[in-house]
């Protein structure tokens, strides 16, 4: 070969280098190569609802998914909790996301705001044929409905109920409250044997503080919402929830570590018993070991407005507008709502169901904690929408936002007026849901 | 750096001795290196420039990670400006950088010093004051954590012992902004140390013998031979540093998130919660946008303040 082929194969080798990858970007069809007929594969991309034993066993469920003739199959991916919302963004629109998913409870309305979800209607619409709605719990499946239609289906509930440890309640001599009144008696006597009756977090990544707070607010008659949905903070109730904080955190009920607190330090305080009442998740007792014997679902407390109720977050299952079909994404759905009983029949830590067939049946019947959770919680609690009764997209922001997670702290350090705090938080509230 | 750049010259050339012109103006020669500089230049262009722009475009609109948005001009930085936020992050930033550059440089100094005395077990110093570089971060935080985070947890307990009373290390906002402080010269030391190290072992020893000579105390020695001798090699690492420093994410956001009420927060992260936790994708990538703007400014006076070592 001459200097001038040489470089020419050469020129023309680079070029090719250059537009292979080029072209096969530009190949975003996503789906893995499926068609629009249906065929291919069903991308199901699930979080660690529980212990590893959850993704486990979710992926078995997967598995022994047979779609039919011409069909997709469904394959199963694990998305971590740390940085689910930009792996589900950059997925979505690179057009590499899934067809169905799990997801946090406001994750369905973010991204349907943006157009990515397949509104579930005609789906709800099969299991009302089918009998499966009427084995929903009353109100669960109303939490996810929009004005433009259902954006998910739930499969379990995250309630953030009272737990109590009773040894340390009769070692304090305290009974178990059912007031706010009586919560701070009981904190009080708690406090003198070196235990906390308000036991919360709102460090590192932990929610639980600001949830705990918005909780409060629900249970007096109050919330971070009107029932248009817009930012309604400072109000009577809500100052009245929050002076109570204040008080707990004054008297020391509140432990003065609780602001910087990781979900791990909180779970070591309840494992310590140092914490004696607190609000946590629904599988406190199984992460505290020989301590969860000793721990109990409490009653709702009846607020000083003689209301009574609680915070929830509804999980549910999405799907997505970038799937191999429609029918695809609905028939393995379908499947997938008919097999997440053995997720409660084989305990791997996953949350409150909401069907009344896995509620009622005797392998969840026989942890009195879940039963209370039920049977007590669910019917009084509400999302962070209260007062406004459809959930909307700005509540993903909320939830993890800056705004809620700084008031939490604010409260906890039970320094700050409570009327100051709730102001404060209406504006960042307003920054959030106005974009 | 020479020979590589005069390398292709000399190709050149033959090529363009055996090739004719290809024509008015531009040769079959120039041609060939533009083509040849293609490959890199797109790639340059795909892996730098692509996100950069995007980046810029989003800081200008009022979108999501997913959605573009309407665009809304200069709205972003002006939000991000007047945001009392974002100057608490600012400051903490600037002594977040401050502690951490020159608490790192002068314990990682001290530390290199020592190191080269004659002590018993250098090497095993050597390799043990390394390890809070090579830990990955998210175990050095966890343990810190559990070192600090509770009352219970060592810490707060010889604390308590030593009659201060329960000490919150990090619910109390100064204390928690003192802590990540800390935290970040404890892990940062060991690079300075290194840093110090070569640049000291580059010192030509003879120079310190004549100073003896001359009745020159260490102290002397030690102000006036060795720290301009190793001056080009601290500006390097305090640049470095304050790039680290800036940029820094993990340090700050796995101890304390920023918290309590923003006391820790610093730039990097509340760019990264505006973005990804409370979504506003704008406002968000504007504040990195900034940051980036005073650490070129930064880092521009410092490698002027190089070339002023290099020219005396």
């Amino acid at each position: 070969m001459n200097k001038a082929t040489t470089r020419r194969s050469f020129l023309g080798l680079a070029g090719a280098a250059i537009a292979a990858p080029a072209l096969a970007a530009c190949n975003v069809s996503g789906n893995s190569g499926a068609s629009k007929a249906g065929g291919g594969t069903l991308k199901f991309w699930d979080m660690p609802w529980g212990t590893p034993a959850y993704n486990e066993l979710g992926k078995k469920i997967i598995t022994g998914y047979t779609p039919a003739e011409g069909s997709a199959k469904a394959t199963y991916q694990i998305i971590q909790w740390n940085g689910f919302y930009q792996t589900f963004s950059s997925a979505i629109a690179s057009k590499t996301g899934p067809a169905v998913s799990s997801g946090a409870g406001f994750q369905a309305f973010q991204f349907a705001d943006q157009g990515q979800i397949a509104y579930a209607d005609s789906f709800i619409e099969t299991l009302k044929k089918d009998g499966t709605y009427d084995d929903f719990l009353p109100g669960v499946i109303d939490t996810m409905k929009t004005d433009k239609g259902y954006v998910a289906v739930p499969w379990q509930t995250d309630v953030r109920p009272f737990w109590y440890n009773k040894a340390l309640l009769d070692q304090a001599g305290a009974k178990v409250p059912t007031t706010w009144d009586e919560l701070l008696a009981a904190g009080k006597a708690l406090k003198k044997i070196g235990a906390s009756g308000f036991a919360t977090g709102s460090g590192a990544d932990n929610n639980l503080g600001a949830h705990t707070m918005v909780a409060m607010m629900i249970n007096n008659g109050g919330g971070l919402f009107d029932p248009d949905g817009k930012p309604d903070c400072v109000t009577d109730a809500n100052i009245q929830a929050m002076t109570f904080v204040r008080e707990l955190a004054n008297e020391g009920i509140i432990d003065s570590g609780a602001v910087s607190y990781t979900i791990d330090n909180l779970d070591s305080q309840w494992k310590g018993r140092k914490a004696g009442i607190g609000i946590h998740t629904p599988g406190l007792a199984a992460r505290t070991g020989a301590v969860g014997k000793d721990l109990h679902v409490m009653d709702p407390l009846t607020s000083p407005s003689g209301t009574v109720a609680g915070l929830f977050f509804v999980n549910n299952l999405m799907m997505y507008t970038n799937t191999p079909s429609q029918e695809a994404s609905e028939a393995f759905l379908k499947y997938y709502l008919s097999q997440i009983h053995t997720y409660w029949q084989n305990p791997v830590g996953v949350a409150v169901p909401v069907l009344k067939s896995i509620a009622s049946a005797d392998y969840y019947a026989k942890d009195p904690n879940q039963v209370a959770i039920v049977e007590k919680w669910m019917p009084v609690c509400k999302t962070y929408a209260a007062k406004k009764t459809q959930s909307f997209a700005a509540l993903a922001a909320v939830d993890g936002g800056q705004p809620l997670a700084q008031f939490a702290q604010a409260m906890l350090q039970g320094k700050t007026d409570p009327k100051t705090a709730l102001t404060t938080l209406q504006r960042g509230l307003e920054s959030i849901v106005k974009r | 750096m020479t020979p590589t750049l005069t390398a292709p010259s000399t190709t050149a050339t033959t090529a363009s001795a055996s090739t004719p012109p290809a024509g008015k103006g531009v040769s079959r020669r120039t041609i060939t290196l533009i083509l040849l500089v293609a490959p890199c230049l797109v790639l340059v262009v795909l892996i730098n420039a692509y996100p950069l722009v995007v980046a810029a475009s989003q800081s200008i609109h009022n979108g999501t990670l997913i959605v573009t948005g309407d665009f809304v001009g200069f709205s972003n930085y002006l939000d991000v400006l007047t945001s009392p936020r974002f100057w608490t992050a600012a400051r903490f930033t600037l002594i977040f950088t401050i502690v951490g550059v020159f608490g790192s440089w002068l314990t990682g100094m001290g530390l290199a010093l020592l190191l080269r005395t004659k002590i018993p077990c250098r090497g095993v110093f050597k390799v043990l004051l390394m390890l809070p570089w090579v830990v990955p971060i998210v175990v050095s935080s966890t343990a810190w954590n559990w070192l600090v985070s509770t009352p219970t947890s060592p810490l707060p307990t010889l604390t308590a012992k030593l009659g201060f009373g329960e000490v919150h290390f990090l619910a109390n906002p100064t204390l928690a902004a003192i802590t990540v402080c800390v935290f970040k010269v404890w892990v940062s030391f060991p690079f300075m140390m290194l840093m110090t190290s070569a640049a000291l072992a580059a010192v030509d020893t003879t120079v310190y013998e004549a100073a003896g000579i001359d009745g020159a105390s260490r102290w002397q020695q030690f102000v006036h031979i060795t720290l301009p001798l190793i001056s080009r090699s601290t500006y390097i690492s305090w640049i470095l540093m304050t790039i680290f420093c800036v940029n820094d994410f993990p340090t700050i956001y796995l101890l304390t998130a920023g918290g309590p009420v923003d006391a820790t927060s610093s730039l990097v992260v509340l760019a990264y919660r505006t973005v990804f936790q409370d979504q506003q994708t704008g406002p968000g990538v504007a504040i990195a946008f900034l940051m980036t703007l005073v650490l070129v400014i930064v880092s521009t006076a410092l490698y002027r303040q190089i070339r002023k070592v290099d020219i005396a």
